[in-house]
């Protein structure tokens, strides 16, 4: 067995928190090696200390045998080892080369020392017969589709010659079904071409698609290493692992028919160019959910249901009565929530504390008349709702960016539950969070529906699938029949995917 | 920056009495006069008329925009006051003029910037040019200081409320009002949560446009309000009388944002007081004014500096690192040659 990397014995303290405590890792070159584990079981602050962010207080590293000293990102490179970044930082308006090559662009030679381009592609087209993939790099990157920029990042990381060890960190969070499959492709061409790759996710049915082997963490320790094929021929419940006790299923029980009224009313709803001809009804006490992948429109929809994006056809009733909202302070106040797709941009102010970010969404309730702020009631309220919804840890005076991103959404949550609306909309609700936090995200949102109607947009087929009691599917910004409300999983997932008509 | 973002807020107004004390001790080691009831008193007037410009920017900036318009705008409403005294049509005629003039300016920024979609810098540098070519109409840019005396326009620099000098007092009690807005009030809320991220503050049902449109429009009427108590103070009012406004204001208010972790209603108040008692100081000394408005120009530069968690996370990253035993680097040579 070749081992690229040995880590023995890795310990790390923040303070007084222990973040590592022992932890030995071996990795095989050309494998593909997933980490498993919830948010705070060590997986990141490993990969960190590999790639030279954090250094261990005790263990040692080898490469290749040799004891290495990873004490600086650059140092980390210099020993080999590649990382992307979960959000990697590209310069939009570059085409894929030019980003590839970032600060590496090499010149001619004469007075104006220019950019030498001819290089640059015929080193691009090295790197992609190293490793083939289907990707124009001539195009901008701002234009890219999410996979490609990753695939760039993946690139740039490997424009290094000497580079043995790459690491990904949650690449498909934010791609489609299709994406992900390109993705992989090249994965395992950087595997056939002996490159060993740590791999973090969060999506356990991608380690049996991709990953040789995985290891789980928990509680700042490795508690297994296994194959897939050891994991399914021994029976072993990788979320058991993950979670030190017997994990319930992950989607809490339905509550059987919901007969409440008829709360949002949608009548051949569209946005030219977004989506068109979407028709359907929530009621009180129900959970609809609606599939699409990226660009399928739900996204624009969420938002025309909200009030940000006007329509220009259809009609929306809440409550029985048209509405037309001038923006989603009318939404508010027709009693619609929208809880964003994306918490860091859309749902959050980040560097406020979670009393203000509780409250912002319903000032008048968090106020006297005249506007003075009602600032004990607030942080009783907010107290109230950060247990309700579980918040971990319970301090309501850390700025939100503190808090991880499952944390977060239950912050969005609770802003939500201050509002006190009739109509929740939730969008991709668990990206970038852990299955630990998703169980109990899945069991609040059922629990709203009993006094609220709920409609949650994925393109997570398995969570509109698992979460909802009625199920419809966008795609290409029109709704795709299929098979009725009560649709199969298989069903949905193929009218999303591909438009396909139930059989 | 993120180290003294932990900081309980009472190592952070340690910080500010510490560098205000220095600054004093300096100050006081070189003019023996520089903590002389007399020199206090003038210092903290002055202090009035620089700390009202920057607690109208502190709202613009709250709502991260910029406003550079108002030094101009400041200059036309100095102008205003002088010509409705000097036409007799009396002082609070006057000051009620100056601060309309003031607000009118600060609602054509807003439009501008939050209706109109265009950029605040260049937007209000228009506005800023037009408000003082404005302010030559009155008198052909000549000062004016007719009627004056007899108005008692001068008593709102003399006069004392609430045992307080009437500027200081002036200046506090605005100080409450915008520490109610901006602290203790939904309005405040809203405008900081329209800062820091415009889209969830759409989302969360706040009109940012609104909130915008106000912050410049407060600007502008707080300029004005300052410059009616410069007028007061030097007897005159000129064209010019704007122009000694933008650097200290928007030095104050990045020196209280980097002291407190935000820009806020007591962090523009202290950073006015030191920038005061450096400005003063150097009065004192007879530094002529182009040296100290350098000298205040390096502090708003170290100032958003420190503002700036990318600057400190650099400068983090300047620590030496330890040397790698590092394997050679065989980085693409072909690109290179």
């Amino acid at each position: 067995m070749a081992n690229v990397l040995r880590m023995l014995g890795i310990h790390k303290r923040f303070g007084p928190v222990k973040a590592l405590g022992g932890v030995d890792f071996e990795l095989e070159a050309g494998e593909i090696h997933a980490l498993l584990g919830v948010n705070g079981a060590g997986k990141s602050t490993l990969i960190k200390i590999l790639s030279g962010v954090y250094t261990h207080d005790e263990g040692t590293i080898e490469i290749d045998g040799q004891p290495v000293e990873l004490g600086s990102p650059r140092a980390a490179i210099l020993a080999g080892v590649a990382t992307v970044q979960q959000h990697p930082e590209l310069v939009p308006d570059c085409t894929g080369v030019e980003n590839i090559f970032l600060g590496h662009e090499g010149r001619k030679p004469g007075l104006f020392a220019r950019i030498d381009r001819t290089a640059m592609r015929a080193a691009a087209q090295k790197l992609l017969q190293r490793f083939p993939i289907e990707i124009d790099l001539e195009a901008r990157v701002g234009e890219m589709p999410a996979v490609d920029r990753e695939i760039v990042a993946i690139l740039h990381a490997l424009r290094n010659e000497n580079t043995r060890i790459l690491i990904l960190d949650e690449p498909t969070s934010t791609l489609t079904e299709r994406e992900k499959a390109s993705l992989f492709q090249l994965m395992r061409s950087l595997r056939a071409a002996g490159i060993a790759i740590i791999y973090i996710t969060h999506r356990l049915e991608e380690v049996f698609e991709i990953a040789d082997r995985f290891t789980v963490f928990r509680g700042g320790r490795n508690v297994a290493t296994l194959t897939s094929q050891e994991a399914t021929e021994r029976g072993i419940s990788i979320p058991e692992l993950l979670l030190d006790e017997k994990a319930g299923d992950l989607f809490p029980e339905r509550d059987g028919k919901a007969d409440g009224d008829v709360l949002l009313e949608a009548k051949g709803l569209g946005r030219s160019g977004l989506f068109s001809g979407v028709d359907f009804e929530l009621r009180r006490g129900e959970i609809l959910g609606i599939f699409g992948l990226v660009g399928s429109g739900v996204d624009e929809l969420s938002k025309t249901l909200f009030g940000a994006i006007r329509p220009d056809e259809g009609t929306m009733q809440v409550k029985g009565k048209a509405v037309r909202f001038r923006g989603p302070h009318d939404a508010l106040k027709a009693g619609i929530f929208l809880v964003p797709g994306d918490r860091r941009t859309e749902g959050l102010a980040m560097t406020q504390d979670v009393v203000f970010n509780t409250t912002v969404a319903h000032l008048g309730r968090a106020s006297r008349l005249g506007g003075l702020l009602k600032f004990g009631r607030n942080r009783l309220d907010t107290e109230a709702l950060a247990r309700d919804v579980g918040l971990q840890p319970f301090e309501l005076d850390r700025p939100v960016s503190a808090f991880s991103g499952g944390n977060q959404q239950k912050i969005v949550i609770a802003k939500g539950l201050f509002r006190d609306s009739d109509i929740y909309i939730f969008v991709e609700p668990t990206v970038g969070v852990d299955i630990g936090a998703r169980a109990k995200l899945y069991t609040l949102i059922r629990e709203l529906s009993r006094r609220a109607g709920v409609i949650v947009m994925s393109s997570d087929c398995d969570e509109v699938h698992g979460l909802a009691d009625r199920v419809m599917a966008l795609y290409k910004g029109r709704p795709v029949e299929t098979g009725g409300w009560n649709a199969s999983r298989d069903q949905l997932l193929s009218a999303g995917i591909m438009g396909a008509r139930a059989a | 920056m993120k180290t003294l973002a932990k900081n309980p807020i009472y190592l952070r107004i340690l910080a500010f009495v510490v560098l205000l004390a220095v600054v004093a001790a300096i100050f006081q080691s070189l003019t023996p006069a520089y903590l002389s009831s007399n020199n206090i008193h003038a210092l903290l007037r002055h202090m009035a008329v620089q700390g009202l410009a920057a607690l109208g920017l502190t709202f613009v900036i709250v709502v991260r925009q910029f406003d550079l318009s108002f030094p101009g705008v400041a200059s036309l409403g100095a102008m205003t006051l002088g010509w409705l005294i000097a036409s007799n049509f009396g002082v609070g005629a006057g000051i009620a003029g100056a601060v309309a003039v003031g607000l009118a300016c600060g609602l054509v920024n807003g439009i501008a910037v939050s209706y109109l979609r265009l950029p605040d810098i260049v937007a209000t540098i228009a506005t800023g040019g037009l408000a003082i070519g404005l302010s030559y109409f009155y008198s052909n840019g000549t000062s004016i200081s007719k009627n004056f005396f007899k108005s008692g326009i001068l008593d709102l620099n003399d006069a004392k409320y609430f045992g307080l000098d009437a500027p200081v007092a002036i200046l506090a009690l605005t100080a409450a009002i915008a520490a109610l807005i901006l602290h203790g009030s939904r309005f405040g809320r809203a405008f900081y949560a329209t800062g820091e991220n415009r889209v969830s503050a759409v989302y969360s049902g706040i009109r940012v446009k609104a909130y915008v449109l106000a912050a410049f429009a407060i600007c502008g009427a707080l300029s004005c309000l300052a410059i009616t108590l410069l007028v007061a103070s030097s007897g005159a009012a000129n064209v010019t009388a704007g122009s000694q406004l933008l650097m200290p204001a928007y030095a104050a208010v990045y020196l209280g944002a980097a002291l407190f972790g935000a820009a806020s209603v007591p962090a523009t108040i202290a950073g006015t007081l030191l920038m005061s008692a450096m400005l003063n100081g150097f009065t004192l000394m007879a530094v002529p004014y182009f040296y100290s408005d350098a000298i205040v120009s390096t502090v708003l530069i170290v100032a958003i500096a420190a503002f700036d968690p990318k600057v400190s996370a650099a400068l983090k990253r300047l620590r030496p690192a330890r040397s790698p035993k590092a394997l050679a680097s065989t980085s693409l040579r072909e690109v290179r040659s």
